[in-house]
């Protein structure tokens, strides 16, 4: 998914309208988001709470929301995603609040900061609630129709070959005009469903891909690949011994992955199981003795790193056992997803595969596993929210909302796509972040609402109220924890449970004792009721307190690091510079590398491997120049201490990040 | 527990860590202030005058401690200092400082030059000295460019220059971590390095594949037992010595005792040189006087260093605190005695060694050998006398068979042999051969004198190559402790010595 955009906007108003039409003068929008997935339905509805006039033009309106792969949404590292798309205003994480079936926090014995929010979703509830917030979201329409092509403007005489893009061409040839398009496409754009050895195009399983589009991508320079991700075989429910198998259950209370929900809407007692079971060395020699059959593993080529198949882990790793989780589909679905058994053996062998795996061995397969390609629905909502946030932003001729590696693990993603490519589907993972520490699933909002509702206007009045609330209560808090303070003796008498000792001379603050695994905010409010009790009475704020003292030591020295990655992410480098033209000592190995990945900043050169510190160098002079044609805009940026800003109007999407897309 | 197992052993690993280290490497990082940097700014190798360059806020300070001074030198005028390391207020060099406060320096930040002798011996002190001040720490590739062009303080055409320079510069940066890393300490550094990024990738899989992925049973158990290991061979390799800074800076032997002992002519006599000043007035030398050397191809920095006594003169005073810290961080002792002064009853000798050893235990404590000087001077046959007790009464000295019998292994010493060049000024030439298995004293009287006979060898006397360097070794005599750790053996042509 990318993000196309004009360099200039015709100042002149657009004529408003909220049907698209293919009669007479072609109908204008400010922003045209193709494609209605996760990452289409988070662009559009982004770019409409920004302010704009937004249409969506879907295959079908019926499959928006549709969840294509497994079904469920978070874990660790995307439900971080998935907590800062929501601290954006985005959808998933709420739709997601009104539609599982099994609430779990992963990686709960751990430390917050690498929490995993997770939950089974009924995909049929997913897909109704998804359907009603499009639907119903102001400033957004949604238009059934396929689309064929990209209008472009000719080029600039001082750009040559670099196209404008102006709106869309439609399957019936009407053109739709757009301040900005948004490619949403995912596996659509000239899609193929593998099973067994049989191949054939599709945007999904019985889908139709889109072709034409993928053309005109390709003359515009753009490198058109092809990623793999695998999905298991589904499995009649009531055709599998769950007796024999092990139980899991969710989480009692759930905990909501929407900072608005104060509760989901499952009752906790009503959640249904997940279970699990192995596989064995008869799966292996199966497997083993059909690779003559498999189109994906002769192929060998891209696997899915990250959601490998059942096939590759046995090659990789053989005489093992492998987990398998029998996953719900939905509260009255009969379908249940094998997680950990993506195939794409012909489906009689998988049927055999199944058999032989306990519990299973009666099971019905209800259809075969199969590869396409994509990123995970939380990675691909991240990266919707942001292109309809910059294409609103762009449309009313402000500068572009981006986050940095510093703020978010979307910055993190991003910045990781752009500038590092991909050539296999992406997965978030925290420890790709360097922040870990700072950037946390409980304090997404503080890091990011406050920024969506101030520069980008993508966040509800109303959740804005809340976080700055949630915002100013912490602090006032953390100030009175610090301000507290006691020798070790006095704390082990009032706070007995906490192992203090008490050879400690200097003083410690309440939030000092806070850190303790055995201390909570209940247990110092009930040692200290003045001034403490009021910060205790809140539980959601008690917890986040808990937390920050935890993290508080790590974060305040992480702070340096993080301004020096500031510091580097503030030199940007112009969008179109010709790295092959350039009058610098660089030599050609670096100005490949630097043409290929384009890094928008001198930050992001440094995360290029390969880049000396000497080209960083010389590339500087380049930041130089252009930092003096863009001060004045600078100038017009305030309140934060580093011009997070793109001053050139960058497009974010780049080259790159359609690889990784499509 | 196991977190500050971890930090430890990434901070003896520091100039090791890979990228895959770097979020470990900010838990040292002091929060809120940027750091202040500092890198040697003219070229590596030896050179007439080298720059040492720091940026940052606390480059006054750093300026203040190396000077010893309070008072900053006038901005921008340079000025004649002499550079000292703050932790052992030892002279490394005197040079010219300049002070650059910001905003008007290069960088833009408060800026300090040190132009030193081009040595890689001052060159290595002084950066050691900076790397050991709070809130300093080495320069990455092209980092003062890059604060001075963040800091908006380089114009275009000086960006284009300076991309060449920096170029020249890591591309000798690299050369030179090539040839640290060469060798069995590279390979070593470079399997530390691996383990440690195997279990940082533990770690992270264990982090980011919970439940759902089945990691193997006990990865976390793994690690911790794989980094506690790794911290017992860091910490371990850390306490063999500093081998590898010996090896960079040279073995440190400082020559140590009483005045008038002959110190200053032991000193010449091994660097073959005037070096110090003899004299037979006691307190002839007053500061610390180095000379490098050569032995067997081991870089050694001898020192001599004033006799110690207790005295009213200031600048004795002062000779002799110097010659105490030096004492402390020396690598080898040499405690040279006058034989006509020492009293041979064994606890009063004692006490006069050790009143000129560093103080601690003698495990703890730098290996040191012992130089009995002027032994010439013992009036012979004087048996009933102090020193004769010592001697044996008669012709000959017993301390050293009675020191090889203590151990209860192998022969005594050999005879020193020849007196040494001319211009020793007591040469002990006379000093008779020892005797074996005459009248010892009982084992238990002189617990501290232990360890295995070394044998110094003057430089330039004819037999200095490498393998007389190591030392014939007597029958039946294994090798202390020092010598398995790889010290040479010495040999000393005229002069009796043990080590102690």
């Amino acid at each position: 998914m990318f993000l196309l955009r004009r360099r200039a906007l015709p100042p002149a108003p657009l004529p408003w309208r909220r049907r698209a039409r293919s009669d007479g003068t072609a109908p204008r929008w400010d922003v045209v988001v193709i494609g209605g997935g996760h990452a289409g339905t988070e662009a559009a509805a982004a770019a409409a709470r920004s302010g704009v006039r937004t249409l969506l033009v879907t295959h079908k309106v019926d499959t928006i929301g549709q969840m294509s792969c497994n079904p469920s949404f978070g874990g660790i590292g995307k439900g971080h995603l998935m907590r800062e798309v929501d601290a954006l205003d985005g959808l998933c994480a709420r739709i997601c609040d009104q539609s599982g079936v099994h609430y779990k926090v992963l990686n709960r014995c751990k430390g917050p900061a690498v929490w995993g929010l997770r939950a089974q979703i009924d995909r049929k509830l997913y897909k109704e609630n998804m359907q009603k917030e499009i639907l119903n979201t102001p400033l957004l329409t949604v238009h059934e129709a396929s689309v064929e092509d990209l209008l472009l403007m000719e080029p600039e005489p001082d750009r040559p070959g670099k196209c404008q893009v102006s709106g869309v061409i439609l399957g019936d040839g009407s053109r739709v005009h757009a301040g900005s398009v948004i490619l949403t496409t995912g596996t659509f754009l000239r899609g193929v469903v593998f099973i067994g050895l049989k191949t054939h195009p599709a945007g999904r399983l019985g889908d139709q891909p889109s072709i034409g589009l993928a053309q005109t991508l390709e003359k515009l320079g753009f490198a058109v690949g092809r990623l793999k991700t695998g999905t298991p075989p589904r499995l009649a429910k009531d055709s599998i011994d769950f007796s024999v198998l092990e139980r899991h259950m969710a989480d009692n209370p759930p905990m909501p992955f929407s900072f608005l929900s104060e509760a989901v809407w499952i009752k906790p007692e009503d959640q249904l199981s997940c279970y699990r079971t192995l596989t064995n060395a008869k799966v292996e020699q199966i497997i083993h003795d059909s690779l003559h059959l498999n189109n994906h593993v002769r192929e060998t080529t891209r696997g899915p790193r990250y959601c490998p198949s059942l096939e590759s882990k046995v090659l990789r790793f053989p005489n093992r056992i492998h987990q398998l989780w029998l996953e719900p589909e939905g509260l009255d679905s009969n379908v249940i997803y094998p997680q950990g058994m993506s195939m794409t053996l012909p489906p009689e062998l998988q049927e055999q595969v199944i058999a032989c795996i306990h519990g299973l061995e009666k099971a019905k397969m209800v259809q075969p596993g199969q590869i396409n390609g994509t990123t995970g629905y939380e990675e691909a909502a991240a990266q919707g929210v942001i292109a309809g946030i910059n294409a609103g932003l762009r449309v009313g001729g402000k500068p572009p909302f981006i986050i940095s590696r510093t703020e978010g693990y979307i910055g993190v993603l991003i910045d990781d796509l752009t500038t590092l490519g991909t050539n296999e589907p992406y997965r978030m993972f925290t420890s790709r972040v360097e922040f870990r520490m700072s950037l946390r699933p409980d304090n997404a909002d503080s890091r990011l609402t406050l920024r969506g509702f101030e520069e980008a206007g993508c966040v509800s009045q109303q959740r804005y109220a809340q976080a700055s609330q949630m915002k100013a209560a912490i602090e006032e808090a953390i100030a009175v924890l610090k301000s507290l303070q006691f020798t070790a003796t006095k704390w082990s008498r009032l706070v007995p449970e906490a192992p203090i000792s008490t050879n400690r001379s200097s003083l410690a603050s309440a939030l000092d004792i806070l850190q303790y695994p055995e201390v909570t905010m209940e247990l110092l409010a009930r040692a200290i009721p003045e001034p403490l009790r009021k910060f205790a009475e809140c539980r959601e704020l008690a917890e986040r307190l808990k937390i920050e003292a935890v993290y508080e030591w790590h974060v305040a020295s992480q702070q340096q690091e993080i301004e020096e990655v500031r510091r580097d992410e503030a030199l940007q480098l112009p969008e179109d510079l010709d790295y092959f033209a350039i009058d610098a000592s660089l030599s050609q190995e670096v100005r490949e590398k630097l043409d290929s990945n384009r890094p928008q900043t001198i930050g992001a050169v440094s995360r290029i491997p390969g880049i000396t510190p000497a080209a960083i160098v010389n590339l500087l002079r380049f930041v130089k120049t252009n930092r003096q044609r863009t001060e004045h805009i600078e100038h017009s940026r305030t309140g934060r201490p580093l011009p997070e800003g793109n001053m050139l109007g960058k497009s974010k999407f780049q080259n790159s990040s359609l690889s990784c897309a499509s | 527990m196991w977190p500050g197992t971890w930090r430890k052993l990434l901070a003896a690993l520091n100039p090791v860590s890979g990228a895959a280290l770097r979020a470990v490497k900010w838990l040292h990082c002091p929060a809120g202030k940027r750091d202040t940097i500092f890198a040697l700014s003219s070229g590596h190798g030896k050179c007439g005058v080298a720059v040492v360059r720091t940026s940052g806020p606390a480059s006054g300070a750093a300026l203040r401690s190396l000077t010893g001074q309070q008072e900053l030198p006038r901005p921008r005028a340079v000025a004649l200092r002499r550079i000292h390391d703050p932790s052992s207020a030892e002279t490394l060099d005197r040079g010219l400082v300049i002070w650059f406060p910001g905003p008007h320096s290069f960088t833009g930040e408060d800026c300090s030059e040190l132009h030193v002798h081009g040595g890689p011996a001052v060159v290595g002190g002084v950066l050691q000295a900076l790397g050991r001040l709070p809130g300093l720490r080495p320069a990455d590739p092209g980092e003062f460019t890059k604060r001075a062009f963040q800091n908006g303080k380089l114009g275009l055409t000086e960006v284009e220059g300076l991309g060449d320079l920096i170029h020249a510069e890591t591309e000798a940066q690299r050369r030179q971590a090539l040839r640290q890393m060469e060798g069995e300490l590279g390979q070593l550094y470079q399997r530390w390095s691996e383990e440690l990024t195997k279990a940082l990738a533990h770690v992270e899989a264990f982090i980011d594949f919970s439940e759902d992925d089945n990691l193997e049973e006990g990865v976390l158990a793994q690690v911790d037992a794989a980094v506690r290991t790794l911290e017992e061979e860091v910490s371990g390799h850390l306490q063999d010595g500093r081998r590898g800074e010996r090896l960079r800076g040279g073995v440190h032997v400082v020559i140590a005792g009483p005045t008038n002992a002959g110190k200053s002519s032991l000193l010449n006599l091994l660097c073959q040189r005037p070096a110090a000043i003899v004299s037979p007035i006691a307190g002839t030398t007053r500061d610390v006087v180095e000379s490098a050397l050569n032995i067997g191809g081991y870089p050694v920095v001898l020192s001599d260093t004033a006799g110690l006594r207790e005295t009213q003169d200031v600048v004795e005073r002062e000779g002799v605190s110097r010659a105490r810290e030096r004492l402390q961080r020396a690598d080898v002792v040499l405690a040279v005695l006058a034989a006509v002064d020492v009293d041979p009853e064994p606890r009063r000798f004692a006490d006069a060694l050790r009143a000129v050893l560093p103080p601690g235990p003698p495990a703890q404590r730098a290996p040191c050998i012992l130089v009995l000087n002027k032994a010439d001077l013992l009036e012979e046959g004087r048996g009933g006398g102090p020193a004769g007790s010592l001697w044996g009464g008669g012709t000959a000295p017993h301390l050293p068979a009675l020191l090889q019998d203590r151990r209860g292994r192998g022969q005594p010493p050999e005879p020193a042999g020849d007196t040494a060049g001319a211009d020793v000024r007591r040469p002990s030439g006379r000093l008779p051969e020892p005797h074996a298995g005459t009248a010892s004293p009982p084992p238990h009287q002189l617990p501290w004198l232990a360890g295995p006979v070394p044998r110094l060898q003057v430089p330039g006397s004819g037999a200095g190559s490498r393998g007389a360097a190591a030392g014939p070794q007597a029958p039946g005599e294994d090798h202390g402790p020092s010598q398995r750790r790889g010290d040479p053996g010495y040999r000393l042509q005229g002069l009796l010595c043990w080590e102690v």
